[in-house]
C-alpha cells in the first residue's frame, strides 16, 4: 500500500465511526420492564387514535437519587366497532411506574403509587408545581388529561381540584410545565392534537386523506379538524387558572400540535414555548414578558423545512448541538422527510441546516422520540431517534417502509456535522420495533446515558449504554429556591477542556416524553469542569469553578452567585461563548 | 384528484333517456347535461328507489356533485340490473369505477375500470386513470401497458418504462419507479430523461453521490438540459458544495433563464456563502418568474429577516405561509 493509500484508509476509518465506543443493549426484560404498552391494533389501525402512541419518563419520584421509569400506555378498540374494548379483571392496560431497585432492576409500583389508569394516554411532563420537593406529573390523553400531585412518593389525581380538567373530550398531546411569568411557580401548557369524534371518523380508504401512496389507511390528520392549545397559570395553593385566551395561546389555530417544550429560544431570559406540529407549521410562542405570547415560528425560522415546506413534526430535542453556546432545536418528522436541525443564529433567529449537517441520509422511517444525548461523553451531544410506521398494513405492499424500524444514532463530529452510526451502536439500536417515546437518563448511575423507549404493543426497551471509552462526565441536579424548585427553564453552560456546552432543564421533549431532570455533561478527556454557569429561571446566575466530574452534583440556587460583572446578562448562557 | 375527475368525465357517456322515462328522470338527465348535479338530485326526490334507472341517475349526479361515496352506494346494487351492452350498463360501470377510485377504493375500482376498456379501450383519459390505478395497486406491467397506449408508444419499449417511471414518481411509488428506470436504461442507455429521474430518486433518498453520477450522465446526453443542471446544483447545495452548486445553476440559467428553481437554489447557496445581497437578487428573480412559489418567498423572507429588514421579511414570510398547500401526510 502506498503512503497515499494509507492516508486515505486512515481517513476513511476515522470517518466511519471506528472509534465509536457506544453499544446499546436492550435489558428491559432482565430489568423487569415487562408489561407491553397496548396501543390500538397490531396489524391494522383503523383510526388515527391507534397510531400516535405515547411517551415515557425518567423521574426520581421517591427522591432516592435513582431515576424511576414511567411507561405510558393506550388501549384498544373492539374489532368490529368503534368502542374501546373491555378487558378482563386485572388485564386492562395501564400506565406503569417501575421503581429503580439500585441494582439494574426495577419493580412495578403502579398500584402502590396510585398511577393505575386505562385509556389513550399521550404524553407526560414533569415538574414540582407546588414546590414541595416532590416531582409531580401531568399526563395528557384522549378524553381527559390528569394532574398527579406527588404526596411524598404517592400520586394523587388532583385534576379537577387544581382546575386543569378539560371540558368534554379533547385529545391532549404535548405538555410542558414552565414558569412563564417568573413568579417561582410552574405554570402549565397543554397542546391538543386534533378534534376527534370516533363515531364519525371515516374508515380507512374513505377519502383523499385516508390513502398513503395509494394504500387505504386510517384517515388524518389532514381532513380532520384542528384544535387549539391551553395555558394554565399557577395561582398558588394548588390551583391553576385557564389563561389560554388572555395569553394569546388559543389564538393560534390550524395546527396539529404534538410534542411541546419550553426553553428560552431568543435569549431574553424568559421561557418561550415550542410545539412540533404534525403536517402543519410548528409553533414558537414567544414570551412577551407580560403574560402574553405571540407565534413567531415562521419569522424565527423554526416552523418549516430549510426550503419553507410544512413538515409532519413529531418529536424534538433542545441542546447546543454545534457547540456555540446557543440552544439549537432538532425535530423529527414523517417518512419521506428528514429531521430538521434548527441552528440558533442568535437574536431569536434559526436556520434549518439538517441536510448540510449530514442528518438527511435516511428518510424511510417515521421518526419519533429523540434526544440530544452525549452518548460517548465527548462533550458533544449526539442525536438518537426512534422510528416506527403508523400504518402496519403498508409494509406488505411497500417493503421499503417497514412497520418496525431501528433507532437511528448520529454521532456529533464536532464541526457542525453528524455521522450515522446506527449500525455501530449495538443490538439495542438495530433491533426493530415500532417505537414512539424516548427518554434519557443514567439509570444505573454508571456515568453514561441510557435510553428508555416506548414500543407499540410491546414492552418498552431499556437500552443500557455499555460505553467503554474513558471520557469523563458530570451530572448536575438543580434545586431552585427563588425559582421553581425543580428548576424547569434553567440553562446550564459547562466549560470543560476548553469546550463550552449548554443544556436546558426541560419538562418535556423527545416525543411526548421526559428526560431525567439531572443534566448530563460529557467532559471528554477532562476530569473536571473548569466553569459551570447556571442561569436560573428567575434570571439569577450561579457560577461554580473547578467542579470535579464523575459524580452527580447538586447545585442550589444562590449558593454560588456570580460575582458582579462575571456572568453577563440573563440569557448569556444562551447568547454567546 | 379533482382535475382527474374533470378530465375523466369528458369521456363519460350519458345514457339517453329511455322512451319510457318519467318526466322527473328526463328532467334530471337534462340537468346533468347542464352540469347541475345537485338540482338533478333534487329533481329525483320522491322517485321510485326500486327503479334502477332512477338510482343510476342519482348515482351519476352524486358523482358529479363530488360525493363519490354516495355514488358508490347507489350504483353498486344496480349496475348488473341493466342489460349487457346497454348504454345504462356502460354508464353505470364507468361511473362506478371512477367513483370507487375517487373514494379511495382503488383496488375495488380497477375491475370496473378494466371493464370500460370493452367500449372505450382507446380513450386516453380512461387509460391514464386505469394506469394510475394500476400503479397505486402496484401492478407495474399493466400500468406500463395502458400508459403506453395512452401516450401512443410501444408498450414493450424503453420509452414505456420511462413513462411508467415518471408516473410512478408522480404517485410517490419510488421503488417501482426505480425498477422501471433500470429496465428502461438497460434497453436504451441513452434514453433521454431516464438518468435524470434516477438522479432525482437518489436525491430524494439522500444518496448524493449516486444522484450526482446519474444527473451528470443525463447532462452528458444533453448538455442543454437546464432542468438537469438545476438538479445537479440541487445536489451540490445539499452537500454544501457552494461553488460547484453556483457553477451548475449558472449553466441552468444560461440555457433557460425563465425557470425559477435554479434561482431559488442560488439564493440558498449565496445565503450560505455569506453573500446576502446576491442571495436576495436571486430570490427576487425567482419570485418574478414564479410569483406563487412558497420556497422563493420563504427564503427571501429569511434573507431579509437575517439582514434585520423585519417588515419586508414579514411580508414575504406571510406570503410563504399563505402559499402552503396540502403538504404533509
Amino acid at each position: 500500500m502506498s503512503a497515499w493509500n494509507g492516508l486515505l484508509a486512515a481517513a476513511l476509518l476515522a470517518a466511519t465511526g471506528s472509534d465509536w465506543r457506544v453499544r446499546l443493549v436492550d435489558v428491559a426484560e432482565q430489568a423487569g420492564l415487562t408489561h407491553p404498552s397496548i396501543y390500538g391494533g397490531l396489524d391494522r389501525k383503523r383510526f388515527i387514535i391507534e397510531t400516535n402512541g405515547a411517551g415515557v419518563a425518567w423521574i426520581d419520584y421517591d427522591n432516592d437519587g435513582w431515576v424511576d421509569a414511567l411507561v405510558l400506555s393506550g388501549t384498544r378498540l373492539e374489532e368490529s366497532s368503534r368502542r374501546e374494548r373491555s378487558w378482563p379483571a386485572g388485564e386492562a392496560p395501564t400506565n406503569r411506574l417501575y421503581r429503580n431497585n439500585h441494582d439494574g432492576t426495577f419493580t412495578d409500583v403502579t398500584d402502590k403509587v396510585g398511577l393505575r389508569r386505562t385509556g389513550w394516554s399521550s404524553s407526560v411532563c414533569v415538574g414540582d408545581y407546588d414546590n414541595d420537593g416532590w416531582l409531580d406529573l401531568f399526563i395528557t390523553a384522549y378524553g381527559q388529561n390528569v394532574l398527579y400531585r406527588n404526596r411524598g412518593g404517592y400520586f394523587e389525581d388532583v385534576t379537577a381540584a387544581a382546575g386543569v380538567a378539560t371540558k368534554g373530550t379533547r385529545w391532549g398531546s404535548g405538555c410542558t410545565f414552565l414558569d412563564y411569568d417568573r413568579d417561582g411557580r410552574l405554570d402549565l401548557f397543554v397542546a391538543n392534537y386534533l378534534v376527534l369524534d370516533l363515531a364519525t371518523t371515516p374508515e380507512p380508504g374513505e377519502g383523499t386523506h385516508c390513502l398513503w401512496k395509494g394504500v387505504p389507511v386510517n384517515c388524518g390528520p389532514k381532513g380532520l379538524p384542528t384544535d387549539t392549545n391551553l395555558l394554565y397559570h399557577n395561582e398558588g395553593g394548588g390551583r391553576f387558572r385557564d389563561v389560554s385566551e388572555a395569553s394569546g395561546v388559543a389564538s393560534v389555530k390550524g395546527r396539529y400540535s404534538m410534542t411541546a417544550t419550553s426553553f428560552d429560544a431568543d435569549g431574553d431570559g424568559w421561557p418561550d414555548i415550542y410545539v412540533a406540529c404534525d403536517s402543519t407549521a410548528a409553533t414558537l410562542f414567544r414570551n412577551n414578558r407580560d403574560g402574553t405570547f405571540t407565534d413567531v415560528g415562521v419569522a424565527s425560522g423554526v416552523a418549516y423545512s430549510e426550503f419553507g415546506n410544512e413538515q409532519a413534526g413529531m418529536g424534538l430535542a433542545v441542546a447546543d448541538l454545534d457547540g456555540d453556546g446557543r440552544l439549537d432545536l432538532f425535530k423529527t418528522h414523517f417518512a419521506d422527510d428528514i429531521p430538521a436541525f434548527y441552528r440558533n443564529l442568535g437574536g431569536g433567529l434559526f436556520e434549518d441546516v439538517a441536510m448540510a449537517s449530514g442528518l438527511g441520509v435516511e428518510n424511510r422511517y417515521v421518526q419519533w422520540g429523540t434526544g440530544a444525548a452525549d452518548l460517548d461523553n465527548d462533550g458533544r451531544p449526539d442525536l438518537l431517534y426512534a422510528t416506527g410506521n403508523v400504518y402496519p398494513e403498508i409494509e406488505a405492499m411497500l417493503p421499503e417502509y417497514p412497520h418496525r424500524g431501528p433507532k437511528i444514532v448520529f454521532r456529533n463530529l464536532g464541526d457542525g456535522r453528524f455521522e450515522d452510526v446506527s449500525t455501530l451502536s449495538g443490538p439495542g439500536a438495530t433491533t426493530p420495533h415500532s417505537s414512539r417515546g424516548v427518554a434519557f437518563a443514567d439509570y444505573d448511575n454508571d456515568g453514561d446515558l441510557d435510553v428508555l423507549v416506548m414500543n407499540m404493543n410491546e414492552p418498552p426497551s431499556l437500552l443500557r449504554n455499555d460505553y467503554d471509552g474513558g471520557n469523563g462526565w458530570l451530572e448536575l441536579r438543580l434545586e431552585g429556591r427563588v425559582s421553581n424548585r425543580s428548576a424547569i427553564g434553567a440553562t446550564v453552560a459547562v466549560t470543560a477542556g476548553g469546550r463550552r456546552q449548554a443544556r436546558p432543564v426541560l419538562s418535556q421533549s423527545s416525543y411526548y416524553s421526559h428526560d431525567d431532570l439531572r443534566l448530563h455533561f460529557g467532559l471528554g478527556s477532562a476530569r473536571a469542569a473548569e466553569r459551570v454557569e447556571v442561569h436560573w429561571p428567575n434570571g439569577a446566575v450561579d457560577v461554580l469553578h473547578d467542579v470535579p466530574g464523575g459524580a452527580v452534583r447538586t447545585v442550589r440556587e444562590g449558593e454560588s452567585p456570580a460575582p458582579a460583572g462575571e456572568a453577563t446578562t440573563p440569557g448569556s448562557a444562551r447568547a454567546g461563548r | 384528484m379533482t382535475a382527474t375527475l374533470v378530465l375523466v368525465l369528458a369521456f363519460a357517456p350519458a345514457a339517453p333517456p329511455a322512451d319510457d322515462a318519467t318526466p322527473a328522470l328526463a328532467s334530471a338527465r337534462a340537468l346533468l347535461s347542464q352540469d347541475r348535479p345537485r338540482e338533478a338530485i333534487a329533481a329525483l326526490r320522491g322517485e321510485d328507489d326500486s327503479d334502477p334507472r332512477v338510482q343510476l341517475v342519482r348515482g351519476v349526479a352524486h358523482y358529479h356533485a363530488g360525493d363519490a361515496a354516495e355514488a358508490v352506494t347507489l350504483l353498486g346494487p344496480v349496475v348488473d340490473r341493466f342489460p349487457e351492452g346497454s348504454e345504462e350498463r356502460r354508464e353505470a360501470v364507468q361511473v362506478l369505477g371512477l367513483a370507487l377510485y375517487l373514494a379511495g377504493r382503488i383496488a375495488d375500482a380497477v375491475p370496473w375500470l378494466e371493464r370500460t376498456r370493452e367500449w372505450a379501450g382507446s380513450n386516453p383519459e380512461l387509460l391514464q386513470i386505469l394506469g394510475t390505478a394500476y400503479i397505486q395497486t402496484r401492478q407495474a406491467d399493466k400500468a406500463r401497458e395502458v400508459l403506453a397506449r395512452a401516450f401512443e408508444v410501444s408498450p414493450d419499449g424503453a420509452s414505456a418504462h420511462l413513462l411508467a417511471a415518471q408516473m410512478m414518481i408522480r404517485l410517490q411509488q419510488e421503488a417501482m419507479a426505480q425498477d422501471e428506470l433500470a429496465k428502461a436504461i438497460a434497453m436504451d442507455p441513452r434514453l433521454p430523461h431516464a438518468h435524470f429521474l434516477l438522479g432525482q430518486l437518489a436525491l430524494f433518498r439522500g444518496r448524493f453521490d449516486e444522484a450526482t453520477a446519474a444527473t451528470r450522465r443525463e447532462i452528458e446526453l444533453n448538455p442543454a438540459d437546464n432542468v438537469a443542471w438545476s438538479q445537479l446544483g440541487d445536489v451540490y447545495v445539499r452537500q454544501q458544495r457552494w461553488d460547484d452548486a453556483v457553477a451548475a445553476l449558472q449553466r441552468s440559467i444560461w440555457v433557460s433563464p425563465f425557470y425559477s428553481a435554479p434561482y431559488i437554489l442560488l439564493g440558498r447557496a449565496y445565503m450560505k456563502k455569506g453573500e446576502p445581497g446576491t442571495a436576495e437578487a436571486m430570490l427576487r428573480r425567482a419570485v418574478e418568474y414564479d410569483p406563487n412559489n412558497k420556497q422563493a418567498h420563504y427564503l427571501l423572507g429569511q434573507v431579509l429577516q437575517q439582514a434585520g429588514r423585519t417588515e419586508e421579511a414579514r411580508s414575504e414570510l406571510a406570503l410563504a405561509e399563505r402559499l402552503q398547500g396540502a403538504a404533509g401526510r
